[in-house]
């Protein structure tokens, strides 16, 4: 017996939407049999894009309708699995929610309310505006043709590049912010200037890993995550985790140390210490590859970083200290201070993970099995699009806000310099893709505050996303399951490309970013072309000597060319060009394709695979380049750039940086005590992380993700939640500096003294959300948005808040 | 054929990756309480550290299960193998069953109006000659490993050949066929995840007992239903 959920009852759950005309296209209507299915009964092989990590999948297709997704094991990356999110997929596909068709402001801004309208409307509200809002016309004849009135964001994905090249390279902009300085600048910055590259850590083949704050068990990584799991407890890798919480990661530890919030630095530099003074280091390796040891060993030593030093302000024992570095060093040089990915913690964060590196190194692991790794990238043939040059445009806006501000720039300076006016000229739209900076930015009320200033704000999603909520002009993306995305080589010990193929037609009136951008480049390019024309003074010289017309159609101003072919098209001619029809072929039936996959990858057991045979990875890399193509978080061209910029060309550890000393940066990882404070008594720490169900904001409505993870609670240490009476499951006020929320508490001894947590990805103010709508709390309502000094990265774990039930 | 899991629950970490394979492949109802399968927490303190144990479970498909015997409609019957499965159609919703699984492995589907378990993904793979479950195929860490208990070669037995394991609630006499891999190398771990008093065998002390079982119970498996 088979029980209905009426038509009637489903549209009933889903009248919260306060978007007008909304909800017309039912869920059922999707299932209708009468529709024409692209696909019936086959399997497609796609790419997961529930995260960042792209695990390649299986789509399971009935009669038009996505009905599982399988793992697929054909990707070294991603091995054989998909997690709750990856399995959680279809949802966001058949989200009842979704945004299904372009969407115009008609209400005040903020307030949600929009009017249904076509492609052409939508288009041309960008560019002419509407009575309640400018266009790009406008603000652009306004400026001047300073293209850089127009600034960007987006979120990391397969077509984040897609998305840049047009709002950088063709719109002509320099104002774009991303994830990386809310996420694993400090990072990546460090170890490329410390390393050469951030690098992979071999989590297959180390014997030894300090993990710090980083918790592969819930925030999972590819392929961190499968190859450490399986070996700890014994199996192979010791495991050494620091955090403040006992993490699904820190139960696999062979040791847990709860670390105080934001001393990792000192930790680091008393395990330096040791084995600088104990001589435990590779000699060999450091005399080879490592440039200004010698200061550093002084440094380390002559500032007394001692254990006994470090226990007063890390909370962990001295003698843990020497045990850690002993051991660390016996198992060198398979032996990794883990890198860590959402970095943004402390205002020492830069100093922390160059510190991190150096120690590694002083192991030797570097560009070795078991170490830090940096692998092989396959190459692809490059896509080229003629670019067009304007003479108006300045530079970022941010460049002040932090000492070395890069082409991803530093969110929260940006948004800061934005609405206290700071800025050398106005920043005066946003166009935002795939990011949800309403949820993603520390301190959601200064983010508001800058959407409310702006004179248009353009969002591209699948789902009505807070930020959606306060935009102008709204433009539906399709899902991934519905578009075919740019082919992507991933570089590693196991190199490998992959391809998402196009599963089903979009639903909906919606497009892929590709195809949004085309049709938006339709409308927009002839007419911007002419404000150029009467603003920019080379322009206007090209066009004495040729003619309107072919300044236009030569010199890139017809942004359209950029769009000429389908991105399907585009994907095969770079996969035939480099390795013939054939790879191209099982790339497409195979989602995944690397040289000889044939003869090396086979099925070993049940549950096990192998893709390259042992002596044919790339665990040193060739050439000894050190590359950092190996996720899509990581950003090469950045990092080239910064060491391009910040660098030296030594090729060598850098142990000391001259470029950091010049502009006042401690040119040696030093702690300073200035730069940390402690939770004065009555206060608590606040810190946030990520879980395995939910990815950051962007999963919050997803009706089965919520199914085994319903809301979040504040981890408070038990001890300290007797002494304030609470108990599990009780409401309590959260209060920092910059706001208050509400939230369920949940009592435990998995937390040290002194610190709060709660999980990222819940408190969506957004009406159209259902299920994600004020749903547990959100961890930006309350982080104040401080910035570390170097790179302008969120210090997330500063923020002080009183704890109180309500 | 018999069909049975191994777990090797020490390389669990709580994805729950399992839990939503397991709904999407075989459309479980939803709600927190509507789970075929689960990773249940035992959390302790030792000596002021905490401890945490995962054991992530599901319908032990018992050799001698009494889900069987005290159904009034013969909904709860044993299929091909010996997995232990409902008929929806003929489910009068009594839960004797619910309250004869020492387990906690049913639970009603308001959907269908009937009781739901695992299944070992029976309809959807195990018919269609695959040989993998849903949870084993998606697991991030490879917990789960499905098999056959006659096929000798396979892995399954290879595994329990080598390893040592224990089973829940042993001492209910259901001769549940979910393997608990002791953890080899981490003595610690494994002394605190496993309850005291629960046995702990090897195949060959293990595998008398699932044969009787399976002697008495055999004549009750029914063929492949289409």
């Amino acid at each position: 017996m088979q029980v209905e959920i009426s038509r009637r009852k489903f549209l009933q759950g889903s009248v919260a939407l306060s978007i007008t005309g909304g909800s017309a296209v039912s869920f059922t209507n999707l299932l209708a049999t009468d529709k024409k299915p692209l696909h019936k009964n086959v399997k497609i092989a796609t790419v997961c894009e529930m995260c960042v990590n792209k695990c390649t999948a299986w789509a399971k297709v009935e009669d038009g309708i996505v009905k599982k997704l399988d793992p697929n094991p054909l990707f070294p990356k991603s091995k054989n699995m998909l997690c709750a999110r990856g399995d959680a997929g279809i949802h966001a596909l058949y989200d009842p929610d979704r945004l299904k068709y372009p969407l115009i402001r008609i209400g005040k801004k903020g307030e949600g309310k929009f009017k249904r309208a076509t492609w052409e409307e939508a288009y041309h509200a960008i560019l002419n505006g509407t009575k309640l809002f400018k266009g790009m016309k406008q603000i652009l004849e306004e400026e001047k043709d300073n293209r850089s009135t127009l600034g960007y964001c987006a979120g990391e994905g397969m077509g984040e590049h897609t998305f840049k090249q047009f709002m950088g390279d063709l719109i002509g902009s320099a104002n774009f912010v991303n994830h990386s300085s809310i996420c694993l600048k400090t990072t990546t910055a460090g170890y490329a200037l410390t390393l050469g590259a951030y690098g992979k850590a071999d989590l297959d083949n180390a014997k030894y890993v300090i993990m710090a704050g980083a918790n592969r068990a819930e925030a999972i990584l590819t392929p961190d995550t499968m190859d450490m799991f399986k070996r700890t407890r014994g199996r192979g890798l010791k495991l050494i985790v620091l955090d403040p919480r006992y993490t699904n990661t820190a139960q696999h530890a062979d040791k847990w140390l709860g670390i105080k919030v934001g001393t990792d630095l000192a930790f680091v530099l008393a395990l330096t210490y040791v084995v600088i003074k104990e001589v435990l280091f590779n000699k060999e390796f450091v005399a080879k590859n490592m440039n200004h040891f010698q200061e550093y060993k002084t440094h380390i030593l002559s500032n007394n970083y001692t254990p006994e030093w470090a226990e007063k302000i890390t909370g962990i024992k001295a003698h843990e200290i020497y045990t850690i570095a002993r051991d660390f060093m016996a198992h060198a040089p398979s032996a990794i201070y883990y890198q860590g990915r959402r970095t943004a913690w402390s205002l020492q964060d830069f100093q922390l993970r160059r510190a991190q590196a150096i120690f590694t190194a002083l192991g030797g692991g570097i560009d070795m099995k078991g170490g830090i790794v940096f692998g092989k990238k396959l190459p692809l043939d490059e896509h080229t699009v003629e670019i067009p040059l304007y003479a108006n445009i300045q530079r970022r806006i941010d460049k002040k806000e932090a000492t070395f501000v890069g082409p991803n720039g530093t969110w929260i300076g940006f948004r800061n310099a934005i609405i206290e006016k700071r800025t050398p000229y106005p920043l005066r739209a946003m166009f935002s893709y795939k990011q949800n900076p309403m949820q993603a930015i520390p301190n959601i009320a200064k983010t508001r505050k800058m959407f409310e200033m702006l004179d248009l704000a353009v969002t591209i999603d699948t789902m009505p996303s807070d930020t959606v909520m306060m935009s102008d002009v709204v433009l539906p993306e399709c899902t991934y399951l519905e578009r075919e995305d740019p082919v992507k080589s991933f570089a590693g010990v196991e190199p490998a490309i992959i391809l998402r193929n196009k599963v089903i037609e979009p639903m909906y009136d919606t497009r892929a970013v590709y195809d949004i951008l085309k049709g938006l480049s339709q409308v927009i390019s002839k007419p911007l072309f002419k404000i150029t024309a009467k603003y920019d003074a080379d322009v206007q010289e090209e066009i004495e000597d040729a003619s309107y017309e072919d300044v236009y159609e030569e010199n890139g101003f017809d942004l359209t060319k950029a769009y000429v072919h389908t991105q399907e098209h585009i994907n095969k001619e770079r996969v035939v060009n480099e390795y013939g029809e054939e790879a191209y072929k099982t790339l497409k039936e195979k989602g995944v394709f690397y040289p000889h996959m044939d003869t090396y990858f086979k099925q070993l057991g049940m549950n096990e695979y192998q893709y390259y045979p042992d002596d044919k990875k790339y665990y040193t890399s060739p050439g000894g380049e050190k590359l950092d193509a190996q996720d899509t978080c990581i950003d090469e061209k950045a990092i080239a750039a910064l060491k391009k910029n910040l660098g030296t060309a030594s090729g060598k550890v850098e142990c000391y940086l001259e470029t950091m000393k010049k502009n006042g940066v401690d040119p040696m990882p030093t702690w300073r005590d200035e730069l940390y404070n402690e939770a004065p008594k009555g206060k608590f720490k606040f810190v946030t992380g990520r879980h395995a169900q939910q990815t950051q904001n962007s999963t919050a409505n997803n009706i089965m993700l919520l199914d085994v993870m319903r809301e979040n609670y504040v981890w408070i240490n038990k001890e300290q939640a007797d002494e304030k009476g609470i108990k599990y499951g009780d409401i309590v006020e959260v209060k920092s500096s910059v706001g208050i929320i509400h939230i369920k508490a949940y009592p435990t001894i998995k937390i040290i003294k002194d610190v709060v947590f709660y999980v990222h990805g819940f408190g969506q103010e957004s009406t159209g959300l259902t299920f994600g709508y004020r749903n547990g709390a959100s961890d930006n309502m309350i982080i104040e948005d401080t910035i570390e000094s170097v790179f302008g990265t969120a210090a997330m774990h500063e923020t002080l808040v009183e704890v109180r039930k309500v | 054929m018999n069909f049975a899991m191994a777990l090797d629950y020490q390389s669990c970490i709580d994805c729950k990756a399992c839990e939503v394979a397991c709904k999407e492949e075989n459309g479980v109802q939803l709600g927190a309480d509507k789970q075929r399968i689960w990773v249940s927490q035992s959390e302790k303190s030792i000596f002021g550290e905490p401890f945490v144990a995962l054991h992530p479970s599901q319908c032990n498909h018992c050799q001698d299960a009494p889900c069987v015997d005290v159904c009034p409609t013969g909904s709860s019957y044993f299929a091909l193998g010996g997995i232990v499965m409902t008929n929806k159609d003929t489910c009068i919703l009594c839960k004797g069953c619910m309250e004869a699984c020492p387990y906690d492995a049913r639970f009603v589907d308001d959907t269908h109006v009937a009781v739901d378990k695992c299944t070992f993904c029976y309809d959807t793979r195990i018919v269609n000659g695959e040989m993998t479950t849903a949870c084993q195929a998606t697991c991030p860490t490879k917990v789960r490993l499905f098999g056959d208990l006659d096929d000798e070669e396979g892995e399954l037995i290879q595994m329990l050949n080598k390893r040592k394991f224990y089973v829940l609630k042993e001492d209910e006499g259901t001769v549940p066929k979910l393997f608990y891999m002791l953890p080899e190398h981490d003595k610690n771990y494994a002394m605190n995840s496993v309850d005291e008093g629960t046995n702990i065998y090897t195949w060959d002390e293990f595998k008398p007992i699932i044969e009787m079982a399976k002697a008495k119970r055999k004549p009750q498996w029914q063929a492949m239903q289409e």
